[in-house]
């Protein structure tokens, strides 16, 4: 409450880079601020620098919907998720941030038998990993979600859904600001509008990062954590990725007052529909097929998503679309993340990240300094090694990721 | 309707008619033509809304549907902007975000007592500790958001929308002087031209002023020359050549070769204490009122100006009966001479060199404190005087309203001559005109329209060399007219007055300079972040009103240029629609088989299976079963689909995509086929059936039928072989009749010799069964002797009739999906997305045998299938059987330790074998006959004996006798 009356600054204005530091994170974003976090918490790792493209959280950390759970389909993903859930939920009182995190449930509908076996096999899989989520059906879907249709003659009738008590919305930019103030006061430095465009090689280990400026950065270890664009930077170091980039459309309503707590998701109707603590409806949908940079949002997304979101919520009718966008996903070809090490040494990936890797911001921070504070692959990030391609060991998450946030 | 003007020729209102309304419950008195905005600003309510955040009251603005200050709920819909939106009998409109009402709002108290609690972002600051109380905080904060109010429940749409299509030569955007000039020229040059606008009536900001009788005329004269006038209809973005616009109940979706946009621009507020109370007018929003509904926007007038268009403003105030108590006007020295001396002709005081400090009254304005400005525009605190007024009409400058031109790729470049942000980089496509490009007087707007016009139409290869010349000589002579420096007065567009008490940079979210300047402290140092820390532009006037005004304070807080600061993305929509509008229609297909209402009349339970409307089952799941074990059955597959690939490398093709054979098929003979991704993963199966030496009849599941058919279309373009793919699927209808009697009723329909011999089994014969031309497969999904049929849908029905008919003898009973799910279970045929899913191959879905490795050629998804052979089978899909009955849910998880290992896909009770079946994924290891594994299904643990060969007749003995 005191900090109400102080106006302080949240971080140190930007400081001159300097030729060297022990890591160098490519990427200002949820991943790339929480690993510095985590650097200098657990592991005293303070020489470090966040290069960041445009602003921080500019990229699919300001563009993403919200949302997080950890009901995923594989026990690998639950695992994962479900430790970077609990993260989030000390991490506001931690940052001394609020970072309205809204645990008021998580909601995926099933409207066809086939779905409603994709919720049984999930549930099960969490209820085993120790994460609560359980299938329900109709009525009790009713309590939670009184706004909603639940016409049984639709065409999508709400058959059932597998419910996420944990699951929510939190406010995305505090989690980048709160965490980039977490940087700045454990001693590394951020630099904003920073470009990089080529990372330095030498024997096979990655040395160093140029930046657009022509400017070198020397680097003991250099971290790519930029998402969207995360094949292009590690091709820079000569590394392959099998990450195809597309965007994902969102939209919000003028705020309206409260109707709805939890999150809904329709996988079918490819919609996911939460309403913010402002009020804005905000509604998103799956990626679009292209592969492309361009941020570039479509109408038939816009008119799509309205019109399945008015399939379960048709009093939106009326509700006015205010803002719309998109933001690039990278989408790995089991609909897992790529973790950890690559075959250029002192060179770490967080990518693969799809429609999903602001929900795991926290423990990719954490696992991955801890990868380099103490040389070791943690557990936990183990099956997301790239090199899973190569043996064929995928952990597929297709029907809980690809379109279920 | 005490506050109405006397009449003037430009008004829109029908004196003579009267309409009535309600405002809160109260009855309102409005005239035909006017707006809500304006009845009830005429009726004596000024205040409108209640704000965001602080809840002071609001009113009206800008009358032109900009700002958020009049949003009002009408019948229902939240979000309407009342100063726009025509009045009609008998609708309710009621204020928002307001309780218990509008007068006395109780969430004041904010506003009154909690302002040094609520800095921008209070709410990351708060409520940190104890973390079980958050739910409880967040609640109120939550009560305390919104706007507009929802009904809890709706059963369905209400509200009927519709798309409409249009392609266009020509799209002009801004239907005011520059666009219609525009769009006049190009229609002159034979352009097929739309021009929308968002007002009722075309002419934009001439409307209000003198030229509105011009502004009529040329109305009249495009809509002579055959454009088509879309109005009011708010272009809602730029994406990729389409533009959509909102029209009543339409979403108009327009695309043309060329673009002109003439968007114009957008008057901006003054800053100053009090900025946001009712009485605080935007010039042009003042003159609307008068000039256009005969409303008083007061009684005395002061106005505040940093340029000549509140100069202007204040002769068209004072000549529409309203006195101007005096002109504040920022600038020491600029300024129109010719509009000074016509002020002091009308006795109006100039005070030169000052700005409005503050605008005082508690729910609307009494007067203002005026201050003399230094050099820097800092208020002289000494030289504080006030001026009783009810009215403050002000005028910021302008902004050119460019968001529609930067969606579309445009660049924004800063003009410090004329103080504003120009479109830059324009795609060649697009022509700018009038105000959005920097061409503001009035005469030089309408040739920027003709110029514009003219190159859309030009470049279009309309036209002739004589329109060319005339088109380089307006282009020469726009160019004298808008070179060199701007003209006295357009140029500064600072803030004037002071930056004390609450001074609102941004209406919609209720954020103040001080909120600016504090969150620019607290580290939030460019334009993004500062917007979506103070949420500044991100309300319902999309920046409007506050983008210019952010941006300026940002350079004057940081140091930074405005250039540097620069803008924040411009995303659609540009004006704020509905989600019934986007939507369109309610309309959702459904696919019916041929003999959809016979299963209707036969008691089906029919139900959504993918797009297509099936009978799950007629009412007896176990008697249908039953049916099919002991006589026969019938089952609509119709929803199967059907390809016929044909030409003479038909063979090779399919050889191709699959990983079994299908050059060495025997015509007339039947072959099982999985289909696979690149990395071997199972994507769809069926049967193929090669009907003669270049012809295959494929049959697809019901679901994945599009895709398969996407997938072929796709292969066959690129390895390019001499094949035809005909999609069938729509145009056949398909039974199968299964069932040991199933060829007796058959042999007794069709001349075909059905006997063992010669129709035998995974043979296709073509006959005429009861006179209908057939495709017979012999197939066993369902394990029992069995016939497909697939016939032309026409004649459907009558094969359907006849074979119950001839079967009812045999016992006969239609089945449904329900029981055709059992017995093919019971025969361990997967269903694939059942069984299967996206990392499902071949080789362990029990189906090795299907793969030929020994084909010489690639197939697809080759590679991946040889690296799992290689590496072997690590799961296995298998069969088990569970002695007590107990059916687990599929989905279940099957467990080793504790830990899920595997998953059950199917699971029934048969009723046949008198025992729970289904099939398991499970580590290879466990995969052997015999077998016990654990099921983990919500807690309970349930055991389950491996089965690998099919639970019901595994020699086949039945399907081939």
């Amino acid at each position: 409450m005191l900090d109400l009356f102080r106006k302080r600054r949240m971080w140190r204005p930007t400081a001159e880079l300097k030729d060297n530091y022990d890591v160098v994170i490519i990427g200002g974003g949820s991943h790339g601020l929480a690993t510095a976090y985590y650097l200098a918490r657990d592991h005293g790792i303070t020489d470090v620098c966040v290069l960041e493209k445009a602003y921080i959280g500019s990229g699919a950390a300001g563009r993403n919907t919200t949302i997080l759970r950890s009901n995923y389909k594989t026990s690998e993903g639950a695992r994962f998720y479900d430790a970077s859930v609990k993260l989030y939920e000390g991490l506001g009182a931690e940052l001394n941030y609020n970072l309205l995190f809204s645990q008021e449930g998580h909601l995926t509908l099933a409207h066809t038998d086939r779905a409603m076996f994709v919720m049984v096999e999930r549930a099960e899989v969490n209820r085993l990993a120790g994460i609560d989520s359980r299938v329900i059906g109709p009525e009790e879907i009713e309590g939670l979600a009184p706004a909603m249709a639940m016409s049984r003659d639709a065409v999508h009738p709400v058959m059932g859904a597998l419910y996420h008590p944990p699951g929510g919305i939190i406010r995305h930019d505090a989690v980048v600001w709160g965490l980039a103030r977490g940087v700045d006061r454990g001693g590394a430095e951020i630099h904003p509008y920073r470009e990089v465009t080529g990372v330095e090689r030498s024997n096979g280990r990655a040395t160093g990062v140029t930046l657009s400026d022509g400017t070198r950065v020397g680097a003991g270890m250099v971290v790519n954590a930029t998402a969207g664009w995360s094949s292009t930077i590690a091709s820079m170091a000569g590394v392959e990725l099998p990450i195809t980039t597309h965007i994902l459309q969102a939209f919000v309503t003028e705020p309206l007052k409260p109707l709805l707590d939890v999150v809904i998701v329709s996988s079918q109707m490819h919609v996911y529909i939460s309403q913010t603590d402002r009020g804005e409806f905000l509604i998103g949908a799956e990626i679009e097929p292209w592969t492309t940079y361009r941020q570039q949002g479509t109408l038939n997304f816009i008119q799509e998503a309205s019109r399945h979101t008015l399939e379960l919520f048709p009093q939106l009718e009326r509700a006015r679309i205010l803002r719309s966008w998109a933001g690039l996903c990278d989408i790995s070809p089991d609909f897992s993340p790529i973790l950890g090490d690559t075959e250029v040494e002192n060179f770490l990936i967080s990518t693969g990240w799809g429609t999903y890797g602001f929900k795991a911001a926290p423990i990719v921070g954490k696992t991955i300094a801890e990868r380099i504070g103490t040389g070791t692959t943690p557990d936990l990030i183990e099956p997301f090694a790239l090199e899973r391609f190569y043996r064929d060991r995928l952990v597929s998450e297709l029907g809980a990721a690809a379109v279920s946030h | 309707m005490s506050e109405r003007l006397p009449p003037n020729p430009r008004e829109r209102i029908n004196r003579a008619r009267t309409i009535n309304f309600s405002f809160d419950g109260k009855d309102v008195e409005a005239y035909d033509g006017d707006t809500i905005g304006s009845a009830l600003h005429a009726s004596g309510q000024k205040v409108l809304s209640r704000s965001f955040k602080y809840h002071r009251p609001r009113g009206l603005l800008c009358c032109a549907g900009q700002c958020p200050n009049c949003l009002v709920d009408v019948d229902g819909s939240p979000g309407v902007r009342a100063c726009t939106e025509p009045v009609r009998a008998g609708i309710k409109v009621t204020h928002m975000n307001a309780k218990p009402s509008l007068d006395f709002d109780v969430m004041r108290a904010t506003d009154l007592f909690g302002k040094p609690f609520t800095p921008p972002g209070f709410y990351y600051k708060t409520f940190i500790r104890p973390r079980r109380l958050w739910p409880l905080y967040e609640k109120v904060l939550r009560n305390a958001a919104g706007l507009g109010r929802l009904a809890k429940r709706q059963a369905d749409r209400e509200w009927r929308t519709e798309y409409r299509r249009r392609r266009a030569d020509v799209l002009v955007v801004g239907g005011g002087v520059a666009g219609m000039a525009a769009a006049l020229r190009a229609a002159e040059l034979g352009a097929d031209v739309v021009l929308m606008d968002d007002g009722p009536e075309l002419g934009g900001a001439m409307l209000a002023g003198q030229d509105a009788d011009s502004a009529k005329e040329l109305a009249e004269s495009i809509r002579a020359a055959g454009v088509e006038v879309l109005a009011p209809a708010a272009a809602l973005g730029f994406f990729d050549g389409l533009v959509p616009a909102w029209q009543g109940n339409t979403l108009h979706q327009v695309r043309a070769d060329r673009h002109i946009a003439a968007t114009g621009s957008i008057e901006q507020p003054l800053i100053f204490d009090g900025n946001d109370l009712p009485g605080v007018m935007l010039c042009s929003g003042a003159e609307r009122l008068a000039s256009l509904y005969g409303v008083r926007p007061g009684e005395t007038a002061v106005v505040a100006t940093t340029t000549d268009r509140g100069l202007e403003s204040a002769l068209a105030l004072q000549e529409a009966g309203i006195e101007v108590a005096g002109v504040v006007d920022a600038r020491a020295g600029d300024g129109s001479e010719e509009l000074l001396g016509a002020l002091a002709a009308a006795g109006i005081s100039v005070h030169r060199g000052t700005g409005v400090v503050k605008a005082f009254g508690r729910k609307h304005v009494r007067g203002v404190v005026v201050a003399d400005l230094d050099d820097e525009g800092r208020p002289d605190p000494a030289s504080k005087r006030g001026i009783d007024c009810d009215l403050v009409a002000v005028s910021g400058g302008t902004m050119p309203a460019t968001s529609l031109l930067l969606q579309a790729g445009a660049k924004a470049r800063w003009d410090e001559a004329s103080g504003s942000y120009l479109p830059d980089g324009v795609p060649s496509d697009i022509r700018v005109a009038g105000a959005v490009a920097g061409h503001e007087p009035r005469n030089c707007a309408a040739k920027s329209g003709a110029v514009a016009g003219a190159e859309a139409a030009l470049s279009l290869g309309l036209g002739s060399e004589e329109d060319r010349a005339r088109l380089q000589a307006d282009r020469a002579s726009l160019l004298r007219e808008t070179e060199g420096p701007a003209p006295a007065g357009q140029a500064r567009t600072q803030d004037a007055g002071s930056r004390n008490g609450k001074c609102f940079a941004c209406l919609c979210e209720d954020v103040t300079t001080k909120d600016i300047d504090y969150a620019i402290e607290e580290g939030f140092d460019s334009l993004e972040l500062l917007k979506r820390y103070t949420t500044v532009t991100m309300g319902p006037c999309q920046g409007r009103m506050c983008q210019l005004a952010s941006i300026r304070q940002m350079s004057e807080d940081t140091g930074a240029s405005i250039e540097e600061v620069g803008l924040t993305t411009a995303r659609p929509p540009w004006s704020t629609v509905p989600m019934g509008v986007l939507a369109g229609r309610p309309f959702e297909p459904a696919k019916r088989s041929a003999v959809h209402g016979r299963h209707r009349e036969l008691g089906g339970n029919v139900m959504w299976a993918g797009d297509w409307r099936r009978a799950y089952d007629y009412g007896d799941v176990r008697a249908e079963t039953m049916a099919v074990h002991e006589g026969a059955g019938l089952i609509d597959v119709s929803t199967l689909g059907k390809l016929v690939v044909s030409g003479p490398e038909a063979g090779a093709f399919l050889n191709l995509l699959y990983p079994n054979r299908f050059d060495n098929l025997k015509p007339g003979r039947i072959r099982y086929g999985v289909l696979g991704d690149d990395a071997g993963r199972i994507t769809d199966d069926g049967t193929i059936c090669r009907l003669d030496e270049n012809s295959f009849y494929v049959t697809t599941t019901s679901s994945g039928a599009d895709a398969v058919e996407s997938w072929f279309s796709w292969w066959l373009a690129e390895w390019k072989l001499d094949v035809q793919l005909t999609d069938v699927s729509q145009g056949l209808s398909a039974f199968n009749l299964a069932g040991p009697r199933s060829r007796e009723i058959l042999s007794g329909l069709t001349e075909l010799d059905c006997s063992n011999d010669s129709f035998a089994y995974l043979d296709g014969k073509r006959a005429n069964v009861v006179g209908v031309p057939c495709l017979m497969l012999r197939i066993g999904f369902v394990g029992e002797l069995g016939y497909e049929l697939h016939c032309p849908g026409p004649l459907a029905e009558h094969l359907w009739d006849s074979l119950l008919e001839a079967g009812a003898a045999h016992e006969i009973r239609p089945f449904g999906l329900e029981p055709q799910r059992i017995l093919r279970l019971q025969k361990m045929h997967i269903l694939v997305g059942q069984d299967t899913d996206a990392e499902s191959n071949p080789l362990e879905a029990a189906m090795p045998w299907i793969v030929k490795f020994e084909k010489e050629e690639d197939f697809i998804g080759r590679w991946a299938l040889e690296a799992v052979a290689e590496r072997g089978a690590e799961n296995k899909l298998i069969g088990f059987t569970i002695e007590n009955g107990t059916v687990p849910t599929e989905g279940a998880a099957v467990v080793v330790d504790g830990q899920p290992v595997g998953l059950v896909t199917s699971s029934r009770f048969s009723p046949k074998l008198e025992r729970s079946i289904g099939m398991a994924w499970v580590p290879a290891a466990l995969a052997e006959d015999g077998t016990t594994i654990t099921v983990s299904d919500e807690g309970r643990q349930i055991s389950a004996a491996v089965q690998t060969a099919p639970f019901y007749d595994p020699d086949q003995e039945l399907l081939r006798g």
